[in-house]
């Protein structure tokens, strides 16, 4: 059917999102995806699995968050992970060194990282492309530089142990087998994710990829690309630096290692396997590639080469990842119900 | 009253003038055309007025009497001058609503939702989009319906000023007559139109005052019968009729 038509007279009153899927059902959607996690631990068992699906829960916070800027934004942010790991170093360095109480040291991680965001977002203001990557990378390796020069702040490359973890009244958070753990990453993932969702879907969601779908043309529409750049980085780091400050408290040390290229390159494959501009698709993969790459354990040296080999396969067949593949079976779907 | 005020503005790449003191006005409610042989500088005044993607090394640009050439460009956006550009341009991962959605909130300035949905409808269906339609992807349009869609979030903006380069370029003879009726209810909402084109039957049937640029400046300025029977004008066009030896 044609978007056109000679000023046909309006039927009723249009949907408040049309061609989008509604807000209620994506909310009844969201919940029972989040109940049915929630339910896993009754599936799972044992300590180990609880903390490999706290693994891909945290994962997908950072992968989700990451989609926002590269994703919907088409910022290539290559300082993400640095914001990840100024989340972990500064919940270890408050609660360590200043003493704060966890809970708070968590949150303040979280307006740390996204002050850094702002920090980085300023030289890129008029920058595109591989300048963006080029500018983001180096303030990666620049935050990794400053913590190893503080080494009698940070440890250096010895990094920093015995991290207060997070606390639950008289609950005992080391002897309860991860369950507190789990539930509170999964609670990190479920705010994060309504947070992503609720900006995405919002009319500041749609300027943010007008903007990336053309610059010329999103400002002569009004768009300032300073004030929406700098929205787009500070609103995904928030939670990346919670997710940071989240890890620390869990794992109780903080190295030199989350800023490594490794964990970059496993999350940036989360985010275009799932598929950018999703949300969901990031999350899917983070959930997808951490899982499988736990069953692949026994493979050893093999594993990392099995799991590089799928994503390519994935890619080749759907580019637009796992949420491409999703769509494409529902409309499969769709079709067979109709055809029968 | 003119609404726009363009005074001895001018912009150089290296040792080329592409627009060299432009000096001109547009009333209120009028459609006003520029015209001129390619390389003239119409699009590089658009874009001088407009500040996108740059603004004028010199001159003054008022509109409403308020200097704008300092401002940056979404501020001259908000400040009521829309522009739509030569190629068929949208925002392909949005939403055809959505796309409108965008003008009315950022380039329009309504903060309440309601009634920017409201703006970006109203401008959509004046356009000649059916609600049926909104939920589609600009990204799986044709050449016409982007056009159209440009001009409807353009118009979702509610601008004093529609600046529109070129709206007829690549399209057929029924849909340069379809933009031609929508071009026409624009004006009429108390729209004023700037508007370049090279189609001679777009200018004339729409416009009620011609400027020609030659060169980065004004040739002739008037209406357009008085315009195109300019003997400087026939010349730039068509040449001079060689003198027989």
């Amino acid at each position: 059917m044609s978007a056109l038509a000679t000023r046909a007279a309006q039927v009723g009153s249009p949907p408040r999102t049309p061609g989008r899927m509604p807000a209620t059902v994506e909310a009844i959607a969201f919940a029972a995806g989040f109940a049915f996690l929630a339910c896993l631990p009754l599936l799972v068992g044992g300590s180990y699995g609880r903390h490999v699906l706290i693994m891909a829960f945290l994962y997908a916070v950072i992968a989700s968050n990451w989609d926002l800027s590269l994703g919907y934004g088409g910022i290539f942010n290559f300082a993400h992970l640095a914001l990840f790991g100024i989340g972990v170093y500064a919940y270890a360095l408050l609660t360590k060194l200043v003493g704060i109480e966890p809970w708070t040291a968590l949150v303040l991680s979280g307006f740390i990282a996204t002050a850094a965001a702002v920090l980085v977002t300023v030289p890129i203001l008029r920058l595109k492309g591989i300048f963006i990557i080029l500018v983001t990378f180096g303030f990666a390796q620049l935050v990794m530089q400053v913590i190893l020069s503080q080494s009698e702040l940070t440890g250096g490359t010895q990094g920093i142990v015995r991290i207060p973890g997070l606390t639950l009244g008289d609950h005992s958070m080391i002897r309860d087998n991860k369950f507190a753990y789990f539930y509170l990453a999964l609670g990190l993932l479920a705010l994060s994710t309504a947070a992503l969702r609720i900006i995405v879907r919002s009319r500041l969601g749609a300027a943010i990829v007008a903007l990336r779908d053309n610059e010329d043309y999103a400002v002569a529409r009004g768009l300032s690309v300073a004030r929406l750049r700098l929205f787009t980085m500070a609103s995904s780091a928030f939670f990346t630096g919670a997710a940071g400050a989240f890890y620390a408290a869990y794992q109780r040390n903080a190295s030199i290692d989350v800023f490594g290229m490794s964990l970059s390159t496993v999350i940036l494959s989360m985010v275009l396997l799932g598929g950018t501009g999703t949300i969901y698709g990031a999350i899917l993969a983070s959930f997808l590639l951490t899982l499988f790459s736990e069953a692949m354990a026994d493979f050893g040296a093999w594993r990392p080469m099995i799991v590089a080999v799928l994503i390519v396969g994935v890619m080749l067949a759907y580019p637009a990842g796992l949420a491409g593949l999703v769509k494409a079976a529902a409309g499969h779907a769709g079709r067979l119900v109709r055809s029968t | 009253m003119a609404l726009l005020e363009i005074e001895d503005v001018g912009k150089s790449f290296g040792s080329l003038k592409a627009v060299d003191g432009v000096t001109l006005s547009v009333e209120k409610g009028r459609i006003q055309g520029i015209a001129g042989p390619n390389g003239s500088g119409k699009s590089t005044l658009f874009n001088l007025v407009t500040g996108i993607p740059f603004g004028p090394d010199r001159g003054r640009v008022r509109i409403d009497g308020v200097p704008i050439e300092r401002l940056s460009a979404h501020e001259i956006a908000g400040a009521g001058i829309a522009r739509t550009f030569q190629r068929e341009t949208s925002f392909d991962g949005l939403t055809v609503f959505e796309n409108a959605l965008v003008g009315a909130t950022f380039g329009g300035r309504i903060r309440a939702s309601a009634m920017a949905r409201e703006a970006a409808a109203e401008a959509l269906q004046l356009a000649g989009f059916a609600p049926a339609g909104f939920g589609r992807l600009a990204g799986e349009l044709s050449v016409f319906e982007r056009k159209c869609l440009m001009l409807a979030t353009a118009c979702a903006m509610r601008p004093k000023l529609l600046l529109l380069d070129e709206p007829a370029s690549g399209l057929t003879r029924p849909e340069i007559e379809a933009s031609i009726g929508l071009v026409r209810s624009i004006a009429a909402s108390g729209v004023t139109i700037v508007l370049i084109e090279h189609v001679l039957t777009f200018l004339m049937n729409l416009s009620d005052h011609l400027v020609i640029l030659s060169g980065g400046r004004v040739l002739a300025s008037g209406s357009p019968r008085e315009v195109i029977a300019d003997p400087a004008v026939v010349e730039v066009y068509l040449g001079t009729r060689r003198s027989a030896a």
